[in-house]
C-alpha cells in the first residue's frame, strides 16, 4: 500500500548518508509505483460506474385471498381509477360516469378525496385496470397514489381519535379486473 | 539517454496520501458492488423495469425470495414467464418437486414456465417454505395481463403480501 512506499523511501533515507539533502544512494531497490497508481485508478473508474447503475427496489403490494363474497361499498366512500388499454386514465366517484385525467392529476385527485371531510380514512380506492394496459403506466399510477398516501397519511396523522392519539392511517385500495359494463363506458369516451 | 539525470528544481510531490485516499475510494466502491446473481447470468434477456419514486427504502429482500420474471427474449420476442428461487436448499427442493424433473434441472438457477407450471412451483414453494416472500419483476412494456395472472396465481396460493421490482426513478 502506500504506507509501505513511504517507508521504503524512508528506509532509503536512512541507509543513505544521514544528510537533510535529498540525494538518495540508490541501493538496489527503486519501485517505481506508477503501473499500481494507473491501475488502481482505473479500478476505481470501473467501480464508479458499474456501481451505479440502479439498484432495483421494490413496491410493496397486498392483495385479498380469493374474493368468495361480494363486499357492500357505499358509493360516497368509494373511488375509482380506470386504466384504458391504450394507457388513458379516467376516474369516478361513486356510480358517476368516468371523467378522463391525466396521470400528473391523479396525485392531487388521490389527495383531494382521501381528505374530503366525510370519508375521511374511509374512502376505498379501487384500480381497474384493462388486461391491454401497459405495466409500465400501472407502476405510474401505482407510485403517484403511493406519494398521495404520503401527505394523506400526514394529514390524517393531525388529527386525534377518541384516545387522545393521533388517528392512524387505514388506506383501503385494491386492484380489480375491469367489468363489462366499465370496458363499455370507456370505449365510448 | 545514458543517464537520466533529473534534475530537482524544488518540486516535490509526496503522492502518498493521494494513493491512500484512491485505496479507500476503491475498497468502498468494490464492498458497494452490486454483482449479477447466478440467475441473472444465465438468463438471455434484459428486464427494462418501471421506475417507481423510493418512499421508504425498501429493497429486494436476498434471502426467503421467489421471483416471477416477466421478460421479453432478446432472440426471439416472446414473452415467459420465468421463475426463481433465492435460497439454494429452498431451490433444489422446489425443482425436484416438479413432475418433470430431471437431475439436469437442478444446476439451473431460474426456469422458464408457463403458466400452470408456475402454479405448481408457486405452490410447491409455499409448502417448502411458507414464509417466502414473492415479488414480481416484469418489463415496462408488458400488457398488464401477464401480471394480472401472475397476481391471480399468487392469490390462489395465497401469498397475499407480494413485491414489485421497480428500479429508483430519478
Amino acid at each position: 500500500m502506500a504506507g509501505g512506499g513511504g517507508q521504503l523511501k524512508a528506509e532509503r533515507a536512512k541507509r543513505g548518508k544521514a544528510s537533510k539533502r535529498k540525494k538518495m544512494k540508490r541501493v538496489g531497490f527503486h519501485i517505481d509505483m506508477t503501473p499500481l497508481v494507473d491501475i488502481t485508478f482505473l479500478l476505481l473508474t470501473f467501480f464508479m460506474f458499474a456501481t451505479t447503475l440502479a439498484a432495483p427496489q421494490v413496491m410493496e403490494m397486498s392483495i385479498p385471498p380469493e374474493i368468495v363474497k361480494q363486499v357492500e361499498v357505499r358509493e360516497s366512500e368509494l373511488l375509482q381509477i380506470f386504466i384504458r388499454d391504450d394507457d388513458k386514465l379516467f376516474y369516478a366517484k361513486g356510480s358517476d360516469d368516468p371523467q378522463p385525467i391525466e396521470l400528473k392529476e391523479v396525485r392531487a385527485l388521490a389527495e383531494r378525496e382521501n381528505l374530503m371531510p366525510n370519508v375521511r380514512n374511509r374512502l376505498i380506492t379501487s384500480l381497474k385496470i384493462s388486461d391491454d394496459a401497459t405495466y409500465d403506466m400501472v407502476i405510474k399510477v401505482l407510485d403517484e397514489l403511493n406519494l398521495a398516501e404520503v401527505k394523506i397519511t400526514e394529514e390524517i396523522g393531525k388529527e386525534l381519535d377518541e384516545n387522545g392519539q393521533p388517528k392512524k392511517r387505514e388506506r383501503r385500495f385494491t386492484i380489480a379486473p375491469m367489468l363489462e359494463e366499465d370496458i363499455k363506458k370507456l370505449a365510448e369516451l | 539517454m545514458a543517464k537520466v539525470k533529473k534534475k530537482r528544481v524544488g518540486f516535490v510531490i509526496d503522492m502518498t496520501p493521494l494513493v491512500d485516499i484512491t485505496f479507500l475510494l476503491l475498497t468502498f466502491f468494490m464492498f458497494t458492488a452490486k454483482f449479477k446473481t447466478q440467475a441473472e447470468s444465465e438468463q438471455k434477456f434484459v428486464i427494462k423495469r418501471p421506475a417507481s419514486t423510493p418512499v421508504d427504502t425498501a429493497t429486494i429482500p436476498d434471502k426467503d425470495l421467489a421471483v416471477i420474471k416477466v421478460a421479453i427474449d432478446s432472440a426471439t420476442s416472446d414473452t415467459m414467464y420465468y421463475y426463481e428461487v433465492l435460497n439454494e436448499a429452498d431451490r433444489q427442493a422446489v425443482w425436484q418437486k416438479m413432475p418433470n424433473f430431471t437431475p439436469e434441472l437442478l444446476s439451473k438457477h431460474q426456469l422458464p414456465v408457463d403458466k400452470d407450471m408456475l402454479n405448481e412451483l408457486v405452490l410447491a414453494t409455499r409448502v417448502v417454505r411458507p414464509a417466502t416472500k414473492f415479488a414480481i419483476d416484469a418489463d415496462k412494456k408488458l400488457r398488464f395481463k401477464w401480471i394480472a395472472d401472475a397476481m391471480d396465481i399468487l392469490r390462489r396460493n395465497r401469498a397475499t403480501m407480494f413485491n414489485y421490482v421497480t428500479d429508483k426513478k430519478q
